[in-house]
């Protein structure tokens, strides 16, 4: 009991006493998870147009494989990277293995099925005269796609907040696919897991409160976001 | 001047043939209503009437042009206009909608909002929020957008529907002036007394021919319903 109360006390002071190991170890989650939400929204918003507006065959089959990849374990799709990364691997040339650029293409790949299914669900949501009645005041393809966006925004802001929270807290593949490296590729899960391995908990424990709180932010968003979007007539 | 042709247009639901062999000529300036029972066919005519639905068969034919639906459609939704039964807002102000259909500069654009709400008489709410419009408001709303658009053809699905008396003449006076200045309109309704002295012409959809009606409505009395009367009493 001691020992937890005394890490955590350790905690709050590496917390808010500044300690520069813990905040490059923050900064080096929030690079690689932005970065990777951040190529992954705009290809998963063209996905789930794609699937609530097209109509093309394979079209179920497909929506049911990104509702399938959902439930992937991280750890699988570390792997599965791992495997295509690697020295023998048919990727294996580029030495991305156990760098940031492998840890964005993990998140990429766990993002990317949550962004698609919620992007799809929010657009699927929309009503098909929002585009009809953009279509008919003139606007082309795109821009009718964007308005339908517009008018799905706080279901599209969810499902980016859901991806980003799934992401950053992740270790399975950041582990396999960064290697947990000092000052380079450790990011908060493997940090955490990597202390408590040690027997080290205060490091761990504030690394869980930033997790904690951060997942606290976002859930708070989540509500007031969703919250805001209101069918319109 | 005929702006628009379609001849022998088919169109199937399923087993069940909801146009059949049906040929419509737009012309500039002409108002045409469109009646029939629930389920008839009226928006699915005009939704093909507006590139947006594509029929099974049709020879579309615009100005002295004959064209396939790919180059039709096309051509149909840069010159028609649909208006939905319920028209669709999009979320923000009365402005923001305003704004919407129009191009150029802030300054233009800004011109043609406000001659849109005062051509309509929506002045007043510019900057309400569309949540808070009532369905009379919503309609008028609807045509003023669509004028901005300065269209050459408009089709209205039931813009009447579920109004009050005022609403309903209020919206019909915007007809008059669209039709005023040379807006080719169809007008799909359960009730044509409303637009008696709007329409040239008065056509039926009966188990998907479209057929010509003869008689004159505008000898006909108004159908005042229990709403109407109560709206005419409280002024």
């Amino acid at each position: 009991m001691g020992t937890i109360g005394e890490s955590t006390r350790q905690a709050f002071a590496l917390l808010f006493g500044g300690d520069a190991g813990l905040w490059e170890i923050i900064g080096i989650s929030f690079k690689v998870s932005l970065s990777a939400i951040a190529i992954a929204a705009p290809v998963a918003l063209l996905i789930a147009f794609l699937l609530a507006y097209g109509r093309f065959p394979g079209r179920r089959v497909l929506i049911a494989v990104f509702n399938t990849l959902l439930s992937f374990p991280a750890v699988v799709v570390g792997l599965t990277f791992y495997i295509v990364l690697s020295r023998q691997g048919p990727l294996g040339d580029l030495h991305l293995l156990f760098t940031q650029s492998a840890m964005v293409i993990g998140q990429i790949a766990l993002a990317l099925p949550i962004l698609v299914a919620m992007g799809h669900a929010a657009l699927q949501g929309t009503d098909r005269r929002a585009w009809e009645t953009a279509r008919t005041l003139g606007a082309g393809r795109m821009r009718a796609a964007f308005t339908l966006m517009r008018e799905a925004r706080f279901g599209l802001l969810g499902a980016l907040l859901a991806g980003f929270g799934r992401i950053i807290a992740e270790v399975g593949a950041s582990m396999m696919l960064g290697g947990n490296i000092l000052h380079y590729t450790r990011n908060i899960p493997t940090a955490i897991a990597l202390e408590t391995s040690k027997g080290e908990f205060a490091q761990g424990i504030a690394l869980g409160l930033v997790l904690l709180i951060m997942a606290f932010i976002l859930n708070g968003l989540l509500q007031v976001v969703q919250g805001k979007g209101r069918p319109v007539g | 001047m005929t702006l628009l042709r379609f001849e022998q247009v088919e169109k199937t639901f399923g087993r069940r043939r909801i146009l059949d062999a049906v040929s419509i000529d737009l012309e500039a300036g002409g108002c045409q209503l469109l009646c029939g029972e629930n389920g008839a066919g009226k928006s699915t005519l005009l939704r093909i009437l507006a590139g947006m639905e594509r029929p099974d068969d049709a020879a579309i034919a615009i100005g002295s042009l004959r064209l396939g639906w790919r180059a039709a459609k096309k051509q149909l939704l840069a010159r028609c206009i649909y208006l939905h039964q319920q028209p669709y807002m999009f979320e923000g102000s009365v402005r923001y909608n305003l704004n919407y259909p129009l191009r150029g500069s802030r300054a233009d654009r800004s011109i043609r909002i406000q001659e849109a709400l005062s051509w309509s008489g929506l002045s007043a709410i510019a900057d309400q929020d569309v949540h808070q419009l009532s369905g009379g408001e919503r309609q008028r709303l609807a045509l003023a957008r669509a004028w901005l658009r300065q269209p050459k053809i408009m089709l209205l699905d039931e813009p009447t529907a579920n109004m009050d008396l005022h609403c309903r003449q209020r919206t019909v006076e915007l007809l008059r002036v669209l039709k005023a200045e040379g807006v080719c309109l169809v007008v799909a309704s359960h009730d044509p007394l409303h637009f008696a002295d709007v329409a040239d012409r008065t056509l039926d959809l009966v188990e998907g021919k479209l057929l010509e009606r003869s008689s004159a409505y505008a000898d006909l009395p108004e159908k005042v319903t229990p709403i109407d009367r109560f709206a005419r009493i409280l002024g």
